[in-house]
């Protein structure tokens, strides 16, 4: 055969690629693509066993959205998931993004240590401190009310995004916030005109992650809300659309798929920043 | 006070105050130099993070110490001290020893599985070809979802009668139609449903071990290893003395989130099986969860959460050496 040409060459390599590629893509998106068909397909569709079930056997509905919305607490269970996270944002930046700023460029005596401390305690893992946090929520008054995650979640969401800013602080380099001190910025006047802005997107990625960790609870939900219009949706659907041996699979499907899919593909376009973040910012 | 301002470091402001005006800062109180003015303002930026987990980190976690020496139950706020009765009753518990040995199977299980896929994902996504985006942004969904909504959408794939893994390999002919004997109940059978657990843990987590692989290997620069080759290094010297010293504390909390995350993850298992049948899928969060919040004893629940101390504390120590080397 005749020599191959440089463009044959690297085709056969990704084909190659691609075909390693095909498992992982597959494993990784069927149960979406499940999720999906059988949030739309009418149940006795569903609950048939002779059709092939990968197509619509039957025209698609939106009756499973309809009883989401008009029979359960669905709306309430997003709204919650919406504040809950806004709030867990907010505590989130006011005292990772200083602390982060302050372990990672004001050389205080102590701050290695402070910082592994800190970065510890987002190791204690919940299902340790689910137990003693019950007790403080329901001394604070905040049990059987979404306020008590609000609580709860900065007990993670801190912790990481302390190390994750104390990275991003890291990078930005030090002749930047002298020269803003020469031209007679204070230091707080340094850390928020010349770091902050040059550092917005870590402050952005501690959002998203304030965010995304926060839907990632199963646990505090499961332990500390209990009233049906109080739940995030990750703690609703499985808890409420789940009754006794019952299951509304086509409602149940379309409900996780509303909230799944948006802040799956949210974290998707953080990717690279979540990459930067957990290796300390490397930035070229 | 200018011997103490130099010996505090050559902060940049400080050592320009002293240069131009010398005699100013020297009358300045202890206080007002520049390096106590920065350890203020460094303390106070630190103060709300650090009091924040103080109080709802480490309160908790001695808290959670003394209830397991307690009797503390849900519906009795007086708790009295009862000792290491609550370690022992859980040490006599058949189901405590049955959750911790699924605990550990679970963890070691998933971790060989997971090292091995992510691993495969991590060469391949190192490489250059087009499309790479939209296959990475596929590829990572199974760990951007949250874990509640993938577990359900994995719960019903294991539906004991509309399973759709049954249904193909019904189809292949693997296995026999609903109701004979062939017929896997995922959930419903002890010697399915922790295997069956422990195949969506790797599922949602996989991505994750492929993702820290790949900033790993992206973290270290091309020049370097360029530079090594220049010099004569062969492929595996490069590996044995560049790569993997630069990637290996990576790696390492990588290794560490993911035990931790693992071995203290109630979720899947709690979403899939609650533990049964018979216990067949108990671990050690799920049982802890079931006597401290379902049954109401507290104290006896702490006391099995912290059985996962010792599981957890060799990873931990781990990390923390290795962090401690990292370049602060």
């Amino acid at each position: 055969m005749a020599p191959k040409t440089q463009r044959e060459k690297a085709v056969r390599r990704n084909l190659w690629i691609y075909a390693g590629l095909t498992p992982f893509v597959f494993m990784a998106v069927f149960p979406i693509y499940w999720m999906v068909i059988t949030a739309f397909k009418q149940d006795p569709d569903l609950y048939r066993m002779e059709n092939i079930p990968f197509w619509f056997n039957m025209a698609p509905t939106l009756k499973h959205f309809e009883t989401l919305f008009y029979q359960t607490n669905y709306g309430s269970w997003i709204i919650n998931t919406m504040v809950i996270a806004f709030w867990v944002a907010v505590i989130t930046l006011l005292t990772a993004v200083p602390a982060g700023y302050a372990l990672a460029r004001l050389r205080l005596p102590g701050a290695e240590n402070i910082g592994i401390a800190i970065f510890m305690t987002y190791l204690v893992p919940g299902i340790i401190l689910f137990l003693p946090l019950s007790r403080v929520v329901a001394t604070l008054g905040l049990q059987d009310s979404w306020w008590a995650l609000v609580l709860v979640y900065p007990t993670f969401t801190i912790p990481f995004c302390t190390w994750l800013m104390m990275g991003f602080f890291k990078t930005v380099p030090l002749e930047m916030e002298e020269a803003a001190r020469v031209d007679g910025c204070g230091q707080l006047g340094a850390l928020i005109r010349v770091v902050l802005p040059v550092s917005l997107p870590g402050v952005l990625t501690s959002v998203i992650f304030a965010f995304t960790l926060s839907m990632q609870d199963f646990l505090y939900g499961l332990a500390f809300v209990s009233p049906g219009d109080q739940k995030p949706v990750p703690v609703g659907v499985p808890t409420e659309l789940i009754r006794g041996d019952v299951y509304y699979w086509g409602s149940i499907m379309a409900a996780v798929l509303l909230v799944g899919l948006p802040v799956a593909i949210l974290y998707n376009f953080f990717l690279d920043r979540f990459i930067q973040g957990i290796t300390g910012g490397v930035v070229k | 006070m200018t011997t103490a301002s130099l010996r505090g470091g050559p902060e940049p402001s400080a050592r320009a105050a002293v240069v131009s005006v010398p005699v100013v800062t020297s009358r300045r109180p202890w206080w007002r130099t520049h390096t106590a003015q920065r350890h203020i303002f460094g303390y106070t930026l630190l103060a709300p993070a650090a009091l924040y987990v103080l109080l709802l980190v480490g309160a908790p976690f001695l808290f959670s110490l003394y209830l397991a020496v307690s009797d503390a139950n849900v519906g009795d706020p007086v708790a009295k001290f009862v000792g290491l009765d609550n370690f022992r009753a859980a040490w006599e518990m058949e189901t405590f020893w049955i959750a911790l040995r699924n605990s550990v199977i679970f963890l070691v299980v998933a971790a060989i599985f997971k090292t091995l896929l992510g691993t495969s994902l991590a060469f391949l996504l190192l490489q250059n070809f087009p499309g790479k985006k939209l296959i990475r942004g596929l590829v990572v969904i199974p760990f951007t979802l949250p874990v509640a909504i993938s577990v359900l959408s994995w719960k019903w794939m294991y539906d004991s009668q509309f399973s759709v893994i049954n249904w193909v390999l019904s189809r292949l002919g693997l296995i026999g139609t609903y109701g004979s004997a062939s017929w896997p109940v995922w959930l419903g059978q002890p010697e399915l449903a922790l295997p069956a657990c422990i195949a969506v843990n790797v599922w949602r987590t996989f991505p994750f071990s492929a993702i820290v692989l790949l900033a790993g290997f992206t973290a270290v620069p091309l020049e370097v290893l360029d530079a090594a080759k220049v010099d004569g290094c062969s492929f595996f010297q490069r590996f044995r003395h560049i790569v993997t010293p630069m990637i290996f504390p990576i790696l390492m909390i990588g290794f560490l989130f993911d035990t931790v995350f693992t071995l203290s993850d109630l979720s899947v298992v709690y979403l899939l099986t609650q533990g049964g049948p018979a216990n067949a899928s108990k671990i050690l969060p799920v049982l802890a969860y079931q006597i401290g919040i379902q049954a109401g004893n507290l104290g006896r629940g702490a006391a099995i959460a912290l059985f996962l101390v010792p599981l957890l504390l060799p990873a931990m120590i781990l990390v923390l050496r290795n962090i401690k080397r990292r370049e602060w």
